[in-house]
């Protein structure tokens, strides 16, 4: 949402009398008038529903969100927002495959533990131009029961060969720290106790929780490039490098008969990706192609390709609608076992590490969903004196997983589906 | 046999060899010049690469907690949400 506050704005806002009408053309003229063109703010707000209906978890996630962005001056930006992620539902914490499970038919292997969190996110930032680059920095701060997040970054951006080719690169560094369950003094991994709840975390006095810190460092670079009017091309790479605890502190492995650990991930991981994206106008029918494709490769042996197409469509000025669809495939972390406690391969133990993550199992998973956005401008003048133009959006996508090893107590899971409905918008005044 | 030491060389040849390629694609990009006037198209919000920023970072958020082959999309913090 844009908001541009010039002098003749705020005079329209206070005219009631003429003397009212004076009085706020004076202030405005001596507190505004001198930057007045460069003077915008921009408000987002959207909101998602994230529903997870199968694998016994019936996960609900919903995600408001709200973006601030002011522009005093044409060489200054300032930003601050804050999201939120409202999370109940179930997740596996006991996790176990069909070699245990055909040795222990009437075991409840799979646990499902209830799930109720609150994750908040504020953050905030700054902008500064000169010429034709671009300087950003900014912090975000985030909190759970269970996590407290603090992430620093800072940009510069850059245009070139009379604004054809734009190139961008960043920094982000993370600071965080997840609660955990406290072990007994030379506790081994296979014997470590899972985290029960997280009651208790991040207070004092409490001898059966702990903290264990991730630090997180995050390169990017890209380059934008117009290569006709009407087709323009942005290739990112991205490295990350991550230190620190990264298992699930509430998930379970059975290693073996009687054997029963918290889950155990590696404390170094590096994940490199490149993104290709393409944006094509076809004027006849102004409509938009947009299409992607993304590679990813880490120390932990995943690799993905995802692949991206959407076409987007003009139904008059203010009306868009777009159809989409995406194909996601990854290999499996080299640790990565459905079942630790034996079985022929792919089961069994595969070395120190061990998961009950199905997001380190080898699987794909296909997505379509449908976009439609609308924007009112007036063609002169604004709208209830400041509101410059108003937008909405709205989105529906659907999401098919094929899990290749990945089961529930030796159970495939065929039906694992997840839906997503965005609602965006909000006023340009 | 190619060595270790020979392969290790090799492998950097062609790291160079490809960022120079990209360098060089990347100033052919100045060979291809999309006058001002032709930039209508270009500014329409549909071809922007941030547009609907804050929409398409929570779907993004979404599909990202449920797969293992996150990062490299961008800088962001705060946590999953995602148990």
């Amino acid at each position: 949402m844009r908001l541009q506050l010039s002098a003749l704005h705020l005079a329209r806002v206070f005219v009631r009398s003429a003397r009212l009408k004076a009085a706020a053309l004076a202030v405005a003229m001596l507190t505004l008038a001198p930057d007045a063109r460069a003077e915008v703010v921009d408000v987002d707000t959207a909101h998602t529903i994230f529903y997870e209906a199968p694998t016994r978890s019936h996960m609900f996630v919903y995600t408001p969100g709200l973006d601030l962005t002011v522009k005093p001056t044409s060489w200054l930006g300032v930003t601050a927002g804050y999201a939120a992620d409202v999370v109940s539902g179930a997740s596996v914490a006991v996790k176990a495959g069909p070699a245990y499970q055909n040795t222990h038919p009437g075991a409840d292997v799979i646990t499902a533990a209830s799930v109720h969190d609150l994750r908040q996110v504020g953050h905030g930032g700054f902008s500064l131009t000169h010429g034709n680059t671009v300087y950003s920095a900014g912090y975000s701060y985030g909190t759970e029961h269970d996590y407290r997040s603090n992430a620093f970054f800072v940009t510069a951006k850059t245009d070139a060969l009379e604004h054809n080719t734009e190139f961008e690169i960043g920094y982000a560094k993370n600071l965080d720290t997840v609660c955990d369950r406290t072990q007994g003094p030379n506790v081994t991994p296979s014997r470590a106790f899972a985290l029960e709840d997280s009651n208790g975390c991040f207070t004092k006095d409490n001898a059966l929780r702990s903290r264990r810190d991730i630090t997180v460092d995050a390169f990017q670079g890209s380059w934008t490039q117009a290569w006709t009017p009407v087709l323009v091309t942005q290739l990112t790479y991205g490295v990350q490098i991550i230190d620190g605890f990264q298992s699930d502190p509430y998930r379970s492995v059975i290693l073996g008969e009687g054997l029963k650990a918290q889950e155990h991930h590696p404390n170094d991981r590096a994940r490199q990706s490149v993104t290709l994206r393409a944006n094509y106008f076809i004027r006849p029918i102004r409509g938009v192609v947009h299409a992607s494709v993304r590679g990813y490769d880490d120390t932990w042996d995943i690799q993905s390709i995802t692949a991206e197409l959407e076409f987007e469509k003009y139904f008059g000025d203010a009306l868009r609608a777009a159809l989409r669809g995406r194909f996601y495939k990854q290999t499996g972390a080299i640790f990565y076992s459905d079942d630790y406690s034996g079985g022929d391969k792919p089961l069994g133990p595969k070395g120190q590490y061990f998961t009950g993550d199905r997001e380190l199992s080898p699987f794909s998973s296909i997505t379509v969903g449908v976009r439609a956005n609308y924007t009112f401008r007036r063609k002169e003048g604004n709208l209830f004196w400041l509101v410059e133009s108003a937008k909405a959006g709205v989105s529906a996508d659907a999401v098919q997983f094929s899990y290749d090893q990945f089961t529930l107590g030796g159970s495939a899971i065929g039906d694992a589906r997840a839906f997503i409905l965005g609602l965006s918008g909000g006023l340009v005044f | 046999m190619a060595t270790p030491a020979r392969h290790s060389l090799s492998r950097s040849r062609s790291l160079a060899l490809s960022v120079l390629a990209l360098i060089s694609v990347a100033f052919l990009g100045g060979c291809v010049t999309v006058r001002p006037e032709q930039r209508s198209v270009l500014a329409d919000p549909t071809m922007r690469f941030d547009g609907e920023e804050l929409a398409q970072s929570q779907k993004k958020h979404a599909l990202d907690n449920r797969e293992g082959s996150t990062g490299g999309g961008g800088v962001s913090g705060g946590g999953c949400g995602c148990n």
